[in-house]
C-alpha cells in the first residue's frame, strides 16, 4: 500500500490543454506541441453528439512516421483518439486513477466534477503529487530531504 | 518527406543514473530533481544488464498496483535491457517504427561500442517537422 493517501482531487491539475482543430494535419499539431511544451493536444468536437477528441506525441509517431507518412498530409482527425477517457470522483484513490491510465494505455485523463469540467490529470501530475507527498512527509519528521 | 537519418536527431546528453539497488522512490526523486522523464538504473557488473525508468513505469507498474514505491526495488519497474540500435544512418522512420513496435518512447543509441545518448519521441517529433538541433552525433 502506499503509506501517502492521495487522492484524485490532489494531482489534478486545472489548465486547459491546447487546441487543434480536426482538419489541420499533423504537421500543424506537432508545432504547436513544440511550441506550448506538451504531449497532447485536445480537438474540439463538432456538435454537442460528437465526442471530444484528443491527439498525443505517440499517436503521431506510431501512426505517421513509423507509417512513413508525410506529417504534413495526414490530417488530425486521422489519428486521434476519442473519446476521452473520464473520471468524475475526485475523491479517487490516485492508485486508480494510475490503474485507469494504465487499463486504457492513456497518459491523459480528462476530469470531471458533478458534470462540469475541472481540469486534467497526468502521469506528470501523478509523479508530482507522489513526490510532493514525500517531501512533505519528511519535513513533517524534521528531516532535511536528501535525494538518492 | 525529405531522408533523415539518426545522426542528424540524437542528442548528447547524459542520463541521470540510480544505484542498482535503488527504490522506485529514489528513482522518482532523482527524476524530480534533475526534471527530467527518464533514469537509467545502474548495472551491478559487466554481465548485467542497465534499466531504464519513465515516469510511465512508475505510474504503470508501481503506483497503479498499489505497490509502496519506497520498499519495491526499481529493477521491478524497469525495463531491463535497453532497447538500443547502432545503425547511425538509420532513417528516422524506422527509429519510429522500433518505438512504436517496443513501445518505448527512448532509445539508446550505440555507435559500434559507444554509447552515444538517447533519442526520444519528441526528438522524433521535432526533427520531422524541421525544429530539431544539430546533434552530437555529426
Amino acid at each position: 500500500m502506499t503509506p501517502t493517501k492521495l487522492t484524485l482531487r490532489d494531482v489534478v491539475k486545472t489548465f486547459e490543454l491546447p487546441t487543434i482543430d480536426r482538419a489541420e494535419s499533423a504537421e500543424k499539431a506537432v508545432l504547436k506541441m513544440v511550441d506550448e511544451n506538451c504531449g497532447a493536444l485536445l480537438v474540439p468536437r463538432k456538435s454537442k453528439n460528437d465526442a471530444y477528441g484528443i491527439v498525443t506525441k505517440k499517436d503521431i509517431l506510431a501512426k505517421v512516421v513509423a507509417q512513413g507518412k508525410d506529417v504534413s498530409k495526414v490530417k488530425v482527425e486521422d489519428i486521434m483518439s476519442r473519446p476521452l477517457v473520464i473520471l468524475t470522483n475526485l475523491s479517487l484513490d490516485i492508485r486508480w486513477v494510475a490503474k485507469s491510465m494504465a487499463n486504457s494505455g492513456v497518459s491523459t485523463i480528462a476530469v470531471f466534477d458533478r458534470g462540469d469540467f475541472y481540469g486534467y490529470a497526468t502521469e506528470s501530475c501523478i509523479i508530482e503529487g507522489v513526490y510532493n507527498a514525500m517531501r512533505r512527509a519528511r519535513l513533517e519528521e524534521g528531516v532535511d530531504f536528501v535525494s538518492c | 518527406m525529405e531522408a533523415m537519418e539518426l545522426r542528424d536527431i540524437i542528442s548528447g546528453s547524459v542520463p541521470v543514473k540510480v544505484r542498482s539497488d535503488a527504490t522506485v522512490a529514489d528513482a522518482l526523486v532523482a527524476m524530480m530533481e534533475n526534471k527530467t522523464d527518464y533514469v537509467l538504473v545502474d548495472r551491478t557488473g559487466p554481465d548485467d544488464a542497465y534499466g531504464i525508468i519513465t515516469r510511465w513505469d512508475i505510474v504503470e507498474k508501481a503506483i497503479a498496483e498499489g505497490e509502496d514505491i519506497k520498499k519495491t526495488p526499481a529493477v521491478d519497474v524497469a525495463r531491463r535491457p535497453l532497447v538500443t540500435t547502432n545503425n547511425m544512418d538509420l532513417d528516422i522512420r524506422w527509429v519510429a517504427k522500433k518505438m512504436a513496435d517496443e513501445g518505448v518512447s527512448k532509445l539508446a543509441v550505440f555507435d559500434r561500442e559507444n554509447f552515444l545518448g538517447f533519442v526520444s519521441d519528441m526528438d522524433i517529433l521535432k526533427a520531422v517537422v524541421g525544429r530539431h538541433k544539430k546533434g552530437a552525433g555529426q
